[in-house]
């Protein structure tokens, strides 16, 4: 059994278009297991080759194919077709992340998202001399922050959050997922200098507790749970 | 502004979940209760510089249409103070994210729980004041 799918694409290109517009293309026989990204696929090579999206593995793991379809931020690799048409016959609609800028169609400029994911220093600091094998840690230590690490840094949840939306210098919530991974690692010693950051204006204190973020995450990350605790955490004035 | 502008329209259109409707809410009932203080300082504050004009805004608060605003106005605390504690919950115990969409469909019951005696009294006065009870 096949589908029609009329997919509505937000099109922008900043060397032919004064603004965005909205476009729609009919795909006569979808495969009802076929994902969004397939359905792209189909409209650049069937309607028009210029159509801008990132895609890269298309499995879930690059994070580089996140944009709002049907009004809500997912990967288009991980969205079956059936998940979100019923019957015979429906509409997709797709549109790029919104608070960063658009450079064409689906592609939006990644780089202030980056940026603030840079300023928490998501990397492992530990200027002790090493030991001759590794740096023990016990399993529970391991499992306080195994939940971040499995952040793709596709930017749906940064994006999915109207703090970020109103003021494009909140860190966001995938900064500061990162920043839990490593504020809470035992072997890390810069916890003290991440929430020093995350405590400024433009840190957690951003954050309301809207969960946007929580259900636009692919990767199930409890990302409002996540911050929650890095807000007790400066609270308290340590990670533990 | 373009941030706010563009936060709003996105309210309306990202399909966020219960936790996106309860924090507009939130947003819209602790905007409406300020403006009411607001107006309320200023009102009561012509008792001393201007006692005739504070006189007239009393005679005018006992119109039906502010009595409804008074309505709203209790519905807007109740269910800021509620939602607020919703919050405050989930921030201090990070865990309770589990729960959060049944917390905050129950937070929506309770503010309707709460305000029913008061809807009814307060509705009942207003209707009075119209002379239809």
């Amino acid at each position: 059994m096949t589908m029609k799918v009329t997919m509505r694409i937000r099109r922008f290109d900043p060397e032919k278009d004064a603004k965005p517009y909205w476009a729609e293309y009919t795909l006569e026989a979808v495969d009802p297991t076929d994902r969004v990204l397939d359905l792209l696929h189909q409209v650049r090579g069937r309607f028009d080759g210029s159509l801008a999206f990132r895609r890269s593995c298309a499995h879930g793991v690059c994070g580089s194919d996140a944009m709002r379809i049907n009004g809500v931020n997912r990967l288009a690799c991980k969205v079956l077709v059936n998940t979100i048409v019923k019957g015979d016959e429906g509409k997709i609609q797709v549109e790029p992340l919104l608070g960063l800028p658009v450079i064409k169609d689906l592609v939006v400029d990644m780089e202030p998202f980056f940026e603030n994911y840079r300023s928490v220093m998501p990397y492992f600091v530990n200027d002790e001399p090493p030991p001759a094998r590794e740096r023990i840690q016990t399993p529970e230590q391991r499992t306080r922050f195994d939940d971040p690490t499995k952040c793709i840094l596709c930017a749906a949840c940064t994006t999915s959050c109207p703090s970020f939306w109103a003021n494009g210098t909140y860190v966001g919530p995938a900064a500061i997922v990162q920043a839990h991974r490593f504020i809470f690692d035992s072997r890390d010693r810069a916890a003290r200098d991440r929430l020093a950051v995350l405590s400024q204006e433009n840190g957690v204190w951003r954050c309301r507790t809207i969960f946007n973020c929580t259900t636009a995450c692919p990767r199930d990350i409890k990302v409002t749970q996540v911050i929650a605790e890095v807000k007790n955490a400066i609270s308290r004035g340590r990670a533990d | 502004m373009k941030g706010l502008l563009t936060t709003v329209r996105e309210l309306f259109r990202y399909r966020g979940q219960e936790g996106q409707l309860a924090w507009m809410g939130h947003r819209l009932s602790g905007l409406g209760t300020v403006l009411f203080f607001t107006f309320h300082v200023i009102d009561t504050s012509w008792a001393f510089f201007w006692p005739e004009g504070y006189v007239h805004a009393l005679k005018l608060y006992k119109h039906p249409l502010f009595l409804l605003g008074e309505m709203v106005l209790v519905l807007a605390v109740l269910y800021h103070a509620i939602n607020g504690l919703r919050v405050v919950l989930m921030d201090f115990f990070p865990e309770l994210w589990q729960y959060q969409r049944r917390l905050t469909i129950g937070g929506f019951v309770l503010v309707g729980l709460l305000y029913t005696p008061a809807f009814l009294i307060m509705g009942a006065h207003m209707l009075q004041g119209l002379d239809i009870l």
